[in-house]
C-alpha cells in the first residue's frame, strides 16, 4: 500500500506532464488544471491502497478517463464536439514560418546563446502544432508510450485498445510528426 | 526507459526525441500553473491522510467515566491502546455469557423444584387437569 509520502511523490513526478499531456488535448490551462487535480483525487480516494508500482499506469487510466468525461460534458454543453478526431486540423496555411532551419538535438549542455535558445522555442512551438494536429488517438498512444515511457502493452491497457492498434497509432503518429515537421525545416 | 524501445528504430528514436524535447519544455511551466498543481497534489495527498485516519477505527477508554468508547486512532494511537480495549471488550462479552448460563441454571432449578413437588404429593398430577377437580377447588374456596 502506497504511503502518503509515496503518493505525493508519484504525484510530484508526473503533475507537468499530466498537465500538459491534458494541455494537448483540451486546449485549455483552466480546463486541464481541473481535470489533472480530479484524476489525483480520484487516484487518492479510490486507489490510494494500491502498491506504488501500480500507481502510475492507474493515474494514467484515470487521466484518460477524466479527460473523455470532459469531452463529454463539453459535447453536452456546446453540442459541438462528438469525438477526439474532431480536433485534427487541416490548416497548414497560416503563414507561420518561423520554423524553418530548425532541427530536433539532444539538449545541450553547454551556454546557450540567445541565438539557440530562441531556435529551441520556436521547435517547441513545430513540435506542439504538430502534436495538435494529429488525431486525438494517436496523439494519446504517441504521448504515451514516449512521454509517459509505457511499453506496448501498458499502453494498450490505458487506451482500452490492442497492441497492435498502439503501434499503428504511433506509427502514423510518428509519420505524421515527421513529415509535418519536416516541411517547416526539421532535420530529424 | 530505454530498455522499452528498439534499438536503431528509426520510429522510437524520432519518438524518444520529440519526448525529450515536450519534457524540457514541460519544466518550464509558469508559476501559477506549478502552483495550481502543487495545491492539487497537497489536496489530494491530505484526502489519502483524512481515508486513513477514518478507516482505522480504536476503542478508547475514559478513565474518568469508565466509558468505553469507539474513536478514531491517529498517527499516535499506539498498539497497547488498542489491546486494553480489545481485552475490555472480551472481558465484557464473556461476562453477559456467564450471567446468561447461569440465569438458564436458575431457571431450571426452580421448575426441577415445582415438578419434584408435585410428584411427591399426594395429589396425581392428572387430576390438575381434571375440569371436576377445578370446580371442586374453586366450590371448597368460596365456602370456607
Amino acid at each position: 500500500m502506497a504511503t502518503p509520502q509515496e503518493l505525493s511523490d508519484f504525484l510530484k513526478s508526473i503533475d507537468k506532464r499530466a498537465f500538459k499531456r491534458t494541455v494537448y488535448h483540451v486546449r485549455n490551462d483552466e480546463s486541464a488544471l481541473d481535470i489533472v487535480q480530479d484524476s489525483m483525487m480520484k487516484l487518492a480516494e479510490h486507489y490510494g491502497d494500491k502498491p506504488p508500482e501500480e500507481l502510475p499506469m492507474l493515474f494514467q487510466r484515470i487521466l484518460s478517463n477524466t479527460t473523455l468525461d470532459w469531452f463529454r460534458r463539453q459535447k453536452v454543453k456546446n453540442a459541438y464536439f462528438s469525438s477526439f478526431s474532431d480536433f485534427q486540423t487541416d490548416n497548414d496555411d497560416d503563414g507561420f514560418e518561423l520554423l524553418e532551419s530548425l532541427s530536433i538535438e539532444e539538449p545541450g549542455t553547454e551556454f546557450e546563446n540567445p541565438e539557440s535558445a530562441t531556435e529551441r522555442k520556436q521547435t517547441l512551438l513545430c513540435i506542439e502544432k504538430a502534436l495538435l494536429a494529429l488525431p486525438g488517438r494517436q496523439r494519446e498512444a504517441f504521448l504515451l508510450r514516449y512521454w509517459e515511457g509505457l511499453d506496448l502493452v501498458e499502453t494498450a491497457l490505458a487506451m482500452g485498445c490492442s497492441d497492435g492498434s498502439v503501434k499503428t497509432h504511433c506509427s502514423r503518429a510518428v509519420q505524421a510528426l515527421s513529415k509535418a515537421l519536416q516541411l517547416k525545416g526539421f532535420k530529424p | 526507459m530505454n530498455g522499452l524501445y528498439r534499438q536503431n528504430d528509426p520510429v522510437d528514436t524520432f519518438g524518444m526525441r520529440v519526448a525529450a524535447r515536450l519534457e524540457e519544455e514541460s519544466q518550464n511551466l509558469p508559476y501559477v500553473i506549478v502552483e495550481r498543481l502543487r495545491a492539487s497534489r497537497v489536496q489530494a495527498v491530505n484526502q489519502r491522510k483524512r481515508i486513513l485516519a477514518e478507516s482505522s477505527p480504536v476503542f478508547l477508554l475514559d478513565a474518568s467515566t469508565g466509558a468505553l468508547t469507539m474513536g478514531h486512532g491517529g498517527e499516535h494511537s499506539n498498539w497497547w491502546n488498542r489491546l486494553g480495549a480489545a481485552g475490555l471488550l472480551l472481558t465484557l462479552v464473556l461476562g453477559l455469557v456467564a450471567i446468561n448460563v447461569i440465569q438458564d441454571d436458575l431457571r431450571a432449578n426452580e421448575l426441577a423444584d415445582i415438578d419434584a413437588a408435585l410428584l411427591t404429593d399426594d395429589l396425581p398430577p392428572a387430576a390438575y387437569v381434571d375440569p371436576g377437580f377445578m370446580q371442586f377447588l374453586i366450590f371448597n374456596h368460596q365456602e370456607p
